[in-house]
């Protein structure tokens, strides 16, 4: 890869420099590569492991490896908790706020950069301020609005407040994957007597149907993790999504931690798993904005 | 690729017909559509985003416990934070805490980020596997993250830190993580740069691939070194890509009290008393002065408008370039 350090060289002494930087690369690279694999790896592991340990091994003789594995802490958080319950409210609460989002980002972003009218700059500048909004001087005012409106203790209350983040997220990703579909497709269906929500809904929607894909990834997925909310409105079990629910397994000071990290296998793997299917189209969905500067 | 750009669509001659209603001149050619459209974000943007900041304004002026009658005291809260006895310490302990967590999480994540990115930008096998694998932190849920490092830094025997120093690095000496003032704050922001760096990685990677090979060859041709090709060609060529990332991570880092909230709780003695981790302390747990809590948000506010401004800017920017 890296040719002629210095030109000069003759062949003999060149052609063994160029081996010299051949294994250097790939010793930084075998080097690099290890620590950040450990460091990525040890605290997965950590909550793995801890998952399958007993409480004897987790809390008296504690051990780096499990000795013994079982498979309690998992069969208690399913059977003795009510898990599931919290498991169905954050699919309920992810999968309403990413169509609520959606529908008005999609909306939106195709007014933006589809239609012609009068304010258009505002509103797509208005859409990245609020999406820039500081989270932290909302949040007093949300949790106000969210007691006056009868938000607390409602599962369906969630999405309403999660809408903060979602909308401008939802609106300003749309813009970006728009504004890369040429516009000439859906001036060539007019000719063809299509008309607006033809063109819409026939043209540019299914060239965009990956970007709708990404976009309602990343909706679901930060509803899905959103938890301080979510501890904070809703108090019966009945109604908490899985943060607020794990939330509940700690007894004041007293952490069940097999119960919390089993807890915490189960509640990572679906965002982890529309992750990974999603993976291509995710690194280059959200550096999509910022690398065309 | 669109031709038009968000800034010149606004004054775009819209085509003349005969007996066309002056409003679409006026308005534009498809307002009545567009407005249709963007009629729910409105809704959003103004009931969800724009009220609650205004109200973040009122209320901060007010002295309001929650559920309680308000009144209006002006400035009052202000003054509470920058001089009472009871706040004037925490609150100054805040702008420094905060200034350091967000500050060094930045740094450190810019670091790793550059560092994973480079090594993830190399031709090797299993180049795809490495990649799904360092960027895990990135999709779990971040409370998932939090407790996960609450129970590492466990202070007794049983934590994953302490049980590898005693157990196998032969200390005596059980270090509490995140109940000692000195170490808490540099705890959780290793908690937070572990999720966090990712983020920097991608956006890293997505630059460095815009950056053309052509200029590396003939650098090289030159007789460049490696450090000479990052320093005139990697960094220039990701400046862009860096300027967005840093202004909307330090936004995020610096609003988010996620790990705060389940690692200490802002303790011990506020060592990892960050400014929003103290709004919502006065505001929701302690005092439940709203108040007072707004008035902390509204005094930091400042500091964001021009991260804000200049993040606007660019996103634009780089929208009407596409």
């Amino acid at each position: 890869m890296s040719a002629a350090l210095a030109p000069s060289h003759r062949a003999g002494s060149r052609r063994l420099s160029l081996r010299a930087t051949r294994l250097l690369r790939r010793a930084v690279l075998v080097i690099g590569l290890t620590f950040f694999v450990i460091w990525t790896v040890v605290p997965l592991y950590w909550i793995i492991a801890t998952s399958v340990k007993t409480n004897a091994e987790i809390y008296s003789e504690a051990s780096l490896i499990p000795r013994v594995f079982t498979s309690i802490h998992y069969e208690q958080l399913l059977t003795k908790t009510p898990f599931l319950t919290y498991f169905k409210n954050s699919v309920i609460v992810a999968s309403v706020t990413t169509v609520i989002a959606l529908v008005i980002g999609v909306l939106a972003a195709y007014a933006i950069t589809r239609l012609h009218f009068r304010g258009r700059v505002l509103i797509a500048r208005a859409t990245i301020v609020t999406y820039l909004v500081p989270g932290s001087l909302l949040f007093i005012p949300l949790f106000q609005i969210a007691f006056q409106l009868g938000l607390t203790d409602k599962a369906l209350g969630l999405p309403i407040i999660y809408l903060v983040g979602a909308v401008p997220f939802c609106t300003w990703l749309a813009i970006s994957y728009f504004s890369v579909i040429p516009a000439e497709l859906e001036e060539a269906a007019f000719v063809d007597g299509a008309n607006r929500l033809q063109a819409m809904t026939l043209v540019t929607l299914p060239l965009a149907l990956p970007a709708v894909a990404v976009i309602a990834l990343y909706a679901f997925t930060s509803a899905w993790n959103e938890f301080l909310f979510a501890l904070l409105l809703i108090s019966s079990d009945s109604q908490k999504t899985i943060p607020a629910g794990l939330a509940g397994l700690i007894n004041g000071d007293v952490f069940q931690w097999g119960g919390l990290m089993a807890g915490a296998v189960l509640a990572s793997i679906p965002p982890v798993l529309l992750y990974m299917l999603a993976q291509r189209w995710v690194v280059s969905g959200l550096a999509g904005g910022a690398i065309k500067g | 690729m669109q031709k038009s750009t968000l800034t010149d669509v606004a004054t775009m001659p819209t085509p003349a017909r005969a007996g066309a209603p002056s409003a679409r001149r006026l308005l534009g050619r498809d307002y009545q559509t567009a407005w249709l459209f963007l009629l729910p974000l409105i809704v959003v943007l103004i009931g969800l985003i724009a009220y609650p900041f205004a109200s973040a304004i009122w209320l901060s002026m007010q002295r309001k416990m929650v559920g309680g009658e308000a009144t209006f005291v002006g400035l009052g809260n202000y003054a509470t934070l920058l001089f009472s006895e009871q706040y004037g310490e925490v609150f100054r302990k805040s702008v420094l805490v905060s200034a350091v967590y967000v500050g060094v999480s930045i740094i450190l994540k810019f670091v790793l980020g550059m560092a994973m990115a480079l090594l993830l930008n190399e031709q090797f096998r299993g180049r795809t596997f490495f990649r799904g694998l360092l960027f895990l932190p990135w999709a779990m849920p971040s409370l998932i993250v939090a407790l996960a490092f609450r129970w590492i830094y466990e202070g007794s025997p049983n934590g994953l830190l302490n049980l590898i120093l005693i157990d196998y690095l032969g200390s005596d000496r059980l270090v509490q993580w995140l109940a000692d003032p000195s170490i808490a704050l540099w705890s959780v922001i290793v908690a937070a740069i572990w999720q966090g760096t990712p983020f920097w990685t991608i956006m890293f990677l997505a630059g460095l691939q815009s950056i053309p090979k052509e200029l590396y060859e003939a650098a090289e041709l030159d007789g460049a070194n490696v450090f000479q090709r990052y320093r005139f060609i990697t960094l220039p060529g990701l400046r862009p890509v860096l300027i967005i990332t840093t202004l909307l991570s330090t936004i995020w880092t610096a609003n988010s009290i996620n790990f705060i909230y389940v690692l200490t709780g802002g303790g011990p003695v506020n060592a990892t008393m960050t400014f929003p981790m103290l709004a919502y302390d006065i505001g929701i747990v302690g005092a439940r002065q709203m108040g007072l809590a707004a008035a902390v948000s509204v005094m930091f506010f400042p500091f964001f408008i021009i991260a804000i401004y200049f993040l606007t800017k660019r996103m634009l920017a780089a929208e009407s370039r596409a």
